[in-house]
């Protein structure tokens, strides 16, 4: 049989119908939004003009007045400090849990199935648990530290403006060590058992095979993991507002909250796009560097890194 | 070739229904005043059960009483309307008529989002029926942009046992607020709960002590930093929690309830709770410093500017002031009027809590400081937790927000 003339041409045209349904949904809710965006933040845009529909270009302005508030460098400072903390006390505890969890022993399904509890809860729950539980007058953790006869170590954790934003990372990190735990330990088991015997053989103790077996086939794990981290920590909204609202003062005021602000309790428009475009640099470029490392793994053969 | 020609008719259809709608909405609208009831779209934020009655009947009475007006209500819950409004706003679909936050009237009547009733107003001649503060409080660029729904303030609610058992009476003056706290505190009780949490319900509560030393936010780095430095004094004699940041009005009263702060500065919505309670309680006027004040609480009725209807909005607002329709409305709801002529009436007549209350609204002042307010608020909400989380002195914190307050107020 004769092939048709243009086959990749028609198979073409197929693949673009396919794509159809989900390219119109990505142009309706993510290009135009995105847009809208954008033509906000280089408009002179409040609650005003709205109406009058005279909203007037004013090119760079708000990026202007945004990077010239203190307060903004102040959110950014927040958000590194918070996505920072979390990723780190998260990576580590959820590797020890993944570690723990790779060795059998009684009831391990089903408490690994109670940890993810957790990360199944919504941040709204799990926000308003942990504003419960660190209340200095009726909070769980004083009184477990009362308990134990710590009760001088008693605190207002959430009220005092020193030791808030470490409250609501140790929230955040809570939420997130199942999830990296779950991944975490989704690698470990892609690592070939024969790697351990031979090297026991060979008289490496457990430091030794953690450090010169584990560590090194873990890292493409361990990188996505932090990347994944990063990207849902730093847009992190939801878990915060419900603890503190930002305060006291402004000690927990992170990015996502200083956007809403502007945005919804100053009606400052355009400088909320423009705060908001600012906030997507960061896990922009992690999404970039993301894709790459993706990229480069489906490149490279399984377990290039031996 | 014939997929273009399809799309184009197509394309072609839709523009044609769609010019045929938008003509026959056009038409409807200008058929409105003469013929078919006219349906007026209605947003507030009364979402709770025990307010459905009260206002199911209102609607009722209003649609029986005011010829050809139907009405369409949807609620909200109290912290998302302005934000819904705003919303709104840009997708160009606002409601006719909207019950609102009196403090509102900042953002939402000085971006010119609300319908100019000043002459409709004018013609109606009982501008001089309300309490000042709440018709001041309507009135915004010298234009009257809404009718008062109902009012209230704030006072100080007293446990009545604790008081007696300490041997003191309720404190009329900041000195005698600040010696009788101290001496209703102890163990895990506080003398004074009050709510001081990041949002406009902390500023609520705070502006009255800022009014009560003499100032106002022009004057934020002197005034505000006297009216905090006594606060601040209350929390380091333990007179006051310092956790009242977190607190929300709500709380406040929670505490007050377990027994846990002998004094509590709250409004009128907390009564029915507070008939509840196992112990016998009293309400008295805010405590005095160099002036008397209170804040006026409350919600307005608004009419927006880009409704079609705004005649008919007005008819509407029109009706709801006759007593017949009012009273029972403000009962249900357990509010106050805002009208003077009401005083007599309804159970804020012989309630005696409702009636201090009431006494009160004369010396409620509005919020009424322009389209930026929120700005300026949130600089005083957070020099309160600066100072109480002891982040800043009262006058430094008081000195940074007046920065922020100055051009926030256009004052710079």
């Amino acid at each position: 049989m004769k092939p048709s003339p243009f086959p990749s041409a028609r198979r073409r045209r197929a693949g673009y119908l396919f794509c159809l349904p989900g390219m119109t949904f990505l142009a309706l809710f993510l290009a135009y939004p995105l847009c809208y965006t954008v033509w906000t933040s280089v408009h002179d845009v409040d609650l005003g003009q709205l109406l009058g529909g005279a909203e007037r270009f004013n090119g760079l302005d708000n990026y202007r007045a945004v990077l010239d508030d203190p307060a903004f460098w102040h959110a950014v400072r927040l958000s590194l400090i918070f996505t920072l903390g979390s990723l780190l006390l998260q990576f580590t505890l959820g590797f020890a849990l993944a570690l723990l969890f790779a060795r059998p022993f009684p009831f391990n399904g089903l408490l690994r199935s109670l940890l993810l509890v957790a990360w199944l809860l919504p941040p709204v729950v799990s926000g308003t648990l942990f504003r419960w539980m660190l209340d200095a007058e009726s909070g769980a953790y004083n009184a477990l530290l009362a308990a134990v006869g710590l009760g001088g170590l008693g605190h207002d954790w959430l009220t005092d403006p020193s030791t808030s934003l470490a409250g609501v990372i140790f929230a955040n990190v809570w939420v997130g060590v199942p999830f990296n735990m779950l991944l975490l330990l989704v690698g470990l088991h892609t690592i070939d058992p024969e790697l351990y015997e031979a090297a026991a053989i060979d008289g490496a103790g457990a430091w030794q095979r953690f450090r010169h077996i584990t560590l090194p086939l873990m890292r493409p794990v361990s990188v996505t993991v932090l990347l994944l981290g990063l990207l849902y920590t730093f847009k992190v909204f939801d878990i915060v507002f419900v603890m503190t609202g930002g305060g006291p003062v402004d000690a927990t005021r992170v990015l996502s909250l200083y956007v809403y602000e502007v945005f919804f309790t100053s009606f400052r428009f355009g400088q909320g796009a423009a705060a908001g475009l600012l906030l997507l640099v960061v896990p922009l470029l992690a999404g970039v560097f993301y894709v790459r490392r993706l990229r480069r793994e489906d490149e490279t053969p399984a377990g290039g890194a031996v | 070739m014939s997929y273009s020609v399809d799309r184009r008719g197509l394309l072609r259809a839709a523009g044609a229904a769609a010019a045929t709608a938008a003509l026959g909405g056009a038409l409807a609208s200008c058929g409105s005043g003469s013929s078919g009831p006219v349906t007026l779209t209605w947003w507030d934020y009364f979402t709770l059960d025990n307010f459905q009655p009260g206002m199911n009947r209102l609607i009722a009475d209003i649609e029986s009483g005011v010829p050809d007006v139907k009405i369409e209500r949807r609620t909200f819950p109290f912290a998302e309307l302005d934000r819904q409004l705003a919303l709104a706003a840009i997708s160009g679909d606002l409601p006719d008529i909207a019950i609102v936050d009196n403090v509102a009237m900042n953002t939402l009547g000085g971006n010119h989002l609300l319908a100019d009733l000043t002459s409709r107003v004018a013609k109606w001649g009982q501008a001089d029926q309300y309490y000042k503060g709440p018709w001041d409080g309507c009135q915004v660029g010298g234009k009257t942009l809404g009718i008062p729904n109902n009012s209230n303030c704030l006072a100080l609610y007293c446990n009545t046992r604790m008081l007696k058992s300490a041997g003191v009476r309720p404190p009329t003056t900041w000195d005698e607020l600040a010696s009788t706290a101290h001496r209703l505190a102890s163990g895990d009780r506080y003398g004074l709960a009050l709510s001081a949490i990041r949002t406009e319900e902390g500023v609520f509560q705070f502006l009255p002590f800022l009014w009560q030393s003499g100032g106002d936010l022009d004057t934020f780095g002197t005034y505000g930093a006297t009216a905090l430095s006594f606060l601040h004094d209350l929390i380091a004699k333990g007179s006051l929690s310092e956790q009242c940041v977190g607190w929300t009005q709500q709380d406040v009263n929670t505490r007050f309830l377990n027994q846990r702060a002998a004094l509590q500065i709250n409004g009128p919505w907390q009564i029915p709770t507070l008939k509840k309670a196992s112990f016998d309680w009293d309400v008295v006027p805010l405590p005095r410093d160099r002036e008397a004040a209170t804040c006026l609480g409350g919600e307005n009725w608004v009419v927006t500017a880009t409704s079609r209807h705004i005649d008919k909005a007005w008819e509407v607002l029109e009706y709801t002031q006759r007593p017949s329709v009012l009273v029972p409305y403000l009962v249900s709801f357990g509010d106050l009027p805002s009208r003077k002529d009401l005083a007599d009436q309804g159970t804020w007549a012989s309630d005696p809590a409702l009636r201090l209350f009431l006494s009160q609204l004369p010396l409620a002042r509005p919020r009424q400081y322009g389209p930026h307010y929120a700005d300026a608020s949130q600089a005083v909400a957070e020099a309160e937790q600066a100072v109480f989380t002891g982040a800043a002195s009262p006058s430094g914190a008081a000195r940074t927000a007046a920065v922020r307050i100055d051009k926030a107020l256009g004052k710079q």
